[in-house]
């Protein structure tokens, strides 16, 4: 083998070394904790499903997808997200659509894309669903556990936008637009062209009063008094409704005592077609993309046969860890509390003294070798560790 | 308050830009095109510059190592980075447009099927090709595309031009035009919700400045 010759690892693949993947853990294992304190139970699926799941669940089978064929040649992919897995789950396996199920993850999800800031092809999410109650304090419980989430993971500066799918719909089907035209307004709205929906919406024959407000829409951020001010200047019912609906989440969101860290986005509809009334995504200063995000998807289920309302929230772990960092609020070092040497000949009591420090709880390393006393006190900080037990 | 970052392009759209912000109250001494700083800071109204190239400009604004940015919609179109686009700041007209040597001009556009295209913007030529049915080969330049056709390299271009100087000097014709595009204000998904504030009053400040100064 040539000298230079360093084995690679796919695109968008990394490893965790010892130190970040400890780190990593000791975050999870908090949110596991976070999670069941609120009541969620935590529930694994497969890495792999077949592909007509994912068709199903309705976010979509894209090249992002990675695909594969089983010995039967049918055609497997690598989850590209947990809801639509979870929503299978509770479906076929779970029993009666009327009980309240409140499930948690942490898993590995695959989708070939760019690699971004935290955002690798393979990356791992916490996340919650809801299921079965469509009841405005069910999305404020989800909220409400989101921000302990991220408090949890050691964040503190982050802020939530809050939108609901609702308006922009009610919106669109008040001046009856055709298909293409409620595509191409969905669509510059997700790319974030404030321009071109303006000279878009322009061109339509519709009242000019709502062409101020859907040609504005990605300028329609602030607070609740904005949404009470909307509702006066609305006039179909899916825009009041879903106005009302957030003003709902908003007062419970009050109670749970995170309302200081919400705000509204009447122009957030997130990149997934399966959402139906509230969405939000969490941002905090130094990361360029969105650390956090979900929303209610009531008809998702009935995809799987099941009606059931839904609603949840995933958050990239990887780009948390990268957040914290950069917040210099992380620290990835590897550490143990005690280096156990001995003297030539001291080996069996080394051991002894080892396992009795253990059962105390403490973190141990051991020597191999028998050394003196000034080697081993520079063994001890070699080997990370905080205490040197010397036995002869 | 935090800092807002602003990248300006290095180029055609520099000065116009750095005149406009100074107007609306975003300066700094000294930002100037070929600045040795590389972050020009302002203190007092919390403000830093960066200068890049413009191709390099919407990476910059993507990962929000800039808040926000001014830059030509050819580049966002070649580009296509997740970020607002918040205004159309009407100067730097221009068009991307596909241009052929005078003498070996063909009737129609799809008489070119089949041949070679030198281009910065290989993501814009390629769509605009497919969307005319047409199979081409792409070759990706960096600079100099009127070149290219001139010893060989290529038998048409898609290069970006205001006057149409340039191609009259080296004997080229334009044959078709891929898409119009002017100056744009962009700003960095989180950025713009983080800082709603303060830039919305920065779009409407340039809107006003644009209106005063008959921009169009």
């Amino acid at each position: 083998m040539s000298e230079n010759k360093v084995l690679q690892v796919p695109y968008g693949t990394k490893d965790l070394l010892p130190g970040e993947a400890g780190a990593k853990r000791k975050m999870e294992d908090n949110l596991a904790t976070n999670f069941s304190q609120w009541g969620y139970a935590e529930v694994q699926t497969p890495t792999f499903e077949y592909l007509d799941t994912f068709a199903l669940g309705g976010s979509g089978i894209t090249e992002e997808s990675m695909k594969f064929l089983d010995r039967n040649n049918r055609t497997l992919v690598l989850r590209s997200d947990m809801t639509t897995p979870l929503a299978r789950m509770v479906a076929t396996r779970m029993g009666d659509e009327k009980d309240i199920k409140r499930l948690f993850y942490i898993a590995n999800i695959f989708r070939y894309e760019q690699t971004q800031a935290g955002r690798q092809c393979e990356f791992s999410q916490a996340g919650v669903e809801l299921m079965g109650t469509p009841e405005p304090m069910a999305d404020a419980e989800v909220l409400a556990l989101a921000v302990a989430s991220l408090q949890t993971a050691g964040l503190d500066k982050f802020k939530i936008s809050v939108g609901h799918i609702g308006f922009l719909a009610g919106l669109m089907e008040e001046v009856n637009l055709t298909g293409q035209e409620k595509e191409k307004i969905k669509q510059l709205v997700l790319e974030h062209n404030a321009v071109d929906l303006e000279n878009y919406v322009n061109t339509l024959s519709i009242d000019e009063k709502l062409k101020g407000v859907l040609g504005r829409l990605l300028f329609l951020q602030d607070g609740q008094d904005m949404l009470k001010k909307l509702q006066k200047n609305v006039h179909n019912e899916k825009s009041y409704k879903a106005l009302e609906n957030l003003l709902q989440i908003f007062a419970f969101a009050k109670a749970y005592g995170v309302s200081k860290y919400l705000s509204f986005d009447l122009s957030l509809i997130r990149n997934f077609d399966y959402y139906t009334g509230m969405v939000f995504e969490a941002y905090t200063p130094d990361m360029g993309f969105n650390i956090c995000g979900g929303g209610r998807y009531d008809t998702m289920m009935s995809s799987f046969g099941k009606d059931c309302p839904a609603t949840g929230f995933a958050m990239g772990i990887d780009r948390i860890i990268l957040a914290l960092q950069r917040e210099e609020n992380f620290s990835s070092k590897a550490d143990w509390d005690v280096f156990v040497a001995w003297e030539a000949g001291f080996a069996q009591a080394a051991i002894k003294k080892a396992m009795e420090l253990r059962a105390k709880g403490k973190k141990v390393k051991i020597a191999f070798s028998s050394m003196n006393e000034m080697e081993a006190e520079q063994n001890t900080l070699e080997n990370n560790c905080t205490s040197l037990v010397y036995i002869r | 308050m935090p800092y807002l970052t602003i990248a300006l392009p290095k180029g055609k759209l520099f000065a116009k830009s750095v005149e406009l912000l100074a107007k609306v109250g975003y300066s700094a001494d000294n930002v100037v095109e070929d600045s040795r700083k590389l972050v020009i800071t302002n203190e007092a109204s919390k403000v830093k510059f960066i200068i890049v190239k413009t191709m390099d400009l919407p990476t910059y604004v993507e990962y929000g190592a800039a808040d926000i940015g001014i830059i030509g919609k050819d580049v966002l179109l070649e580009e296509k980075k997740d970020i607002y686009e918040l205004l159309d700041m009407k100067y730097g007209k221009c068009r991307l447009m596909v241009a052929v040597p005078k003498a070996k001009k063909r009737a129609k556009l799809t008489d070119y099927a089949h041949l070679r295209v030198a281009t910065k913007y290989p993501n814009c030529a390629s769509e605009f090709f497919n969307k005319a049915g047409m199979q081409m080969t792409i070759i990706k330049l960096n600079g100099s595309i009127e070149l290219a056709p001139i010893v060989g390299l290529s038998e048409m271009i898609v290069d970006i031009v205001e006057t149409g100087t340039t191609l009259k000097e080296n004997n080229l014709e334009e044959i078709a035009v891929v898409q119009p595009a002017t100056a744009r204000l962009i700003a960095n998904k989180v950025s713009f919700k983080l800082q709603f504030n303060r830039i919305k009053k920065l779009v409407e400040d340039l809107q006003k400045v644009m209106v005063e100064e008959n921009i169009k």
